[in-house]
């Protein structure tokens, strides 16, 4: 069970614990969209700056290696879509399959520019308390007329905590399954609906549960606001990010 | 003074089945009572009109004299309940923020939550876990801290549902010492069970219901003895003729 939450919040006093949210969630996004347009050097100083930042709050890099381990996966796709799509001075030529230096270089690329993307979500993740990160959706969304704010950003913290719980339920019910030898059907779309029909019955049950839960702790939208506050160290920490894009993007 | 007096109190179902029938029940400030009964029997059912999550097909359930279905938040406040699946009342990402919960509700100020919150989880002994994801304590702790969440809401009655289901051994002892600890601090407290062996040695009260009836209303001691004839095993001690032993020493 614990594995799922490895990449959660984890108490502490860096200066990424002390940041306000706001601005974290603003740091995210300008790191995020300036490494898309970053070149291997400016990639290269947001690696080792996201790698002692990631190091400061208590991550170690093997263990985050080990928790990312199905995105480097997915990065994997996304390296060898690239590697065999991207025109060029070709590398391996296997019948119609044709690599090129050109893909592989622009695949790596792409694919570091993910991470960093990842990485920087992790340390917002890592340092930032759940309430926080609703409270900060709840402040940005407030501005939009006919956006319930309050709904949606408890909604979303109920996703994030009831996520795992489904995973959990997804795996009981397969384990049950195979003590009963579902293994011995091959046709997946069978073994697909056994497993899901359960899953999901289980799923809406509990949501009816988890409603009559909060009806009964006087669940409603005009709840207590969050409080959020921001400090001198949060406007330094600022001109030092839009420093930082600046000089990647330029 | 009685904190809930419940009035010829009938429940249809959707389906047309009766959950509950005529029920006449009046419970004093201070009580501990235990309601026993088989599966489907209606216990649940009537705990949940005790908070106005059920409203009565007819009759009236009264706390503190004043009727659930005309203000059923008012008594979602004054009559907090621990549900059977502590997993399904855990609706936040840490222990601090799922206490908060409930005061965030009632629009209390910040200071006011975060005082309400640290009180109940100290009541219940997990301060130190203020920061943890809900989804890592054990059995016992989840149990807790549901209890603290309906605490920091500040109820006069507290009701528990099968609080001792799937626990193992310490899981029954951590929450029933809380149990126990609340009731000697002077709260109403009310407890559905179908096994009554950890439970009844600190009840004052036994009810024992069957198909949606109340079937015996009286002290533990003179009913114990008629469990078995509605579903209900019989506790040991009271199979051996022997006092009943406490599970918290």
């Amino acid at each position: 069970m614990a594995e799922l939450n490895v990449l959660g919040f984890r108490t502490g006093d860096s200066l990424l614990h002390r940041l306000d949210v706001r601005f974290k969630l603003m740091f995210f996004v300008l790191i995020s969209l300036s490494s898309l347009r970053a070149d291997v050097f400016s990639l290269l100083l947001l690696t080792i700056m996201l790698t002692a930042a990631l190091m400061h709050v208590g991550l170690s890099v093997k263990s985050t290696l080990k928790d990312l381990r199905y995105i480097f996966l997915l990065l994997l796709f996304v390296f060898v879509a690239r590697s065999l799509s991207v025109p060029g001075s070709p590398v391996i030529e296997i019948k119609m399959i044709t690599v090129t230096r050109e893909g592989l270089h622009q695949g790596a690329v792409v694919c570091w520019r993910l991470l960093i993307v990842i990485l920087t979500g992790v340390a917002f993740v890592l340092t930032t308390r759940p309430s926080e990160i609703k409270a900060a959706v709840q402040w940005m969304l407030k501005p939009f007329p006919g956006i319930p704010e309050k709904k949606i950003a408890f909604m979303m913290s109920l996703t994030a905590r009831f996520v795992p719980i489904i995973f959990d339920q997804a795996k009981e019910t397969l384990a049950a399954q195979k003590a009963r030898g579902i293994e011995n059907r091959k046709n997946p779309i069978y073994r697909l609906k056994m497993l899901g029909i359960p899953l999901m019955r289980r799923t809406f049950e509990r949501a009816d549960s988890i409603s009559l839960a909060m009806t009964a702790r006087c669940y409603s939208e005009n709840r207590t606001d969050p409080r959020l506050s921001c400090r001198t160290r949060d406007w330094i920490a600022l001109a030092g990010v839009v420093c930082l894009c600046l000089i990647i993007v330029f | 003074m009685n904190i809930i007096e419940i009035e010829k109190l009938n429940h249809r179902f959707a389906d047309g089945a009766m959950g509950l029938k005529d029920i006449n029940l009046s419970i004093p400030e201070g009580s501990f009572v235990v309601i026993a009964g088989m599966n489907g029997s209606g216990k649940t059912t009537l705990l949940r009109h005790l908070n106005g999550l059920l409203l009565p097909t007819s009759g009236t359930v009264y706390v503190s004299g004043m009727s659930v279905s005309e203000n059923p938040a008012r008594s979602r406040q004054m009559v907090g309940m621990v549900f059977q699946d502590a997993d399904s009342q855990i609706v936040c990402e840490t222990v601090f923020e799922d206490v908060a919960f409930g005061p965030e509700n009632l629009r209390l100020d910040r200071g006011e939550v975060e005082q309400r919150v640290m009180q109940a989880l100290r009541t219940v002994g997990l301060v130190d876990h203020r920061d943890k994801s809900p989804y890592l304590l054990s059995g016992g702790e989840k149990r807790r801290l549901a209890i603290a969440g309906v605490l920091a809401m500040e109820p006069k009655v507290l009701v528990f549902d099968e609080p001792f289901s799937s626990l193992d051994y310490p899981g029954i002892q951590q929450v029933l010492k809380q149990v126990v600890s609340l009731h000697e601090s002077g709260r109403t407290i009310i407890v559905a069970a179908h096994d009554l062996e950890d439970i009844i040695a600190y009840a004052d009260r036994l009810v024992i219901m069957k198909d949606g009836r109340v079937v015996r209303d009286g002290l533990p001691a003179q009913l114990l003895g008629e469990l078995e004839a509605f579903g209900v095993r019989e506790p040991s001690a009271s199979q051996l003729g022997v006092k009943h032993p406490s599970w918290l020493n």
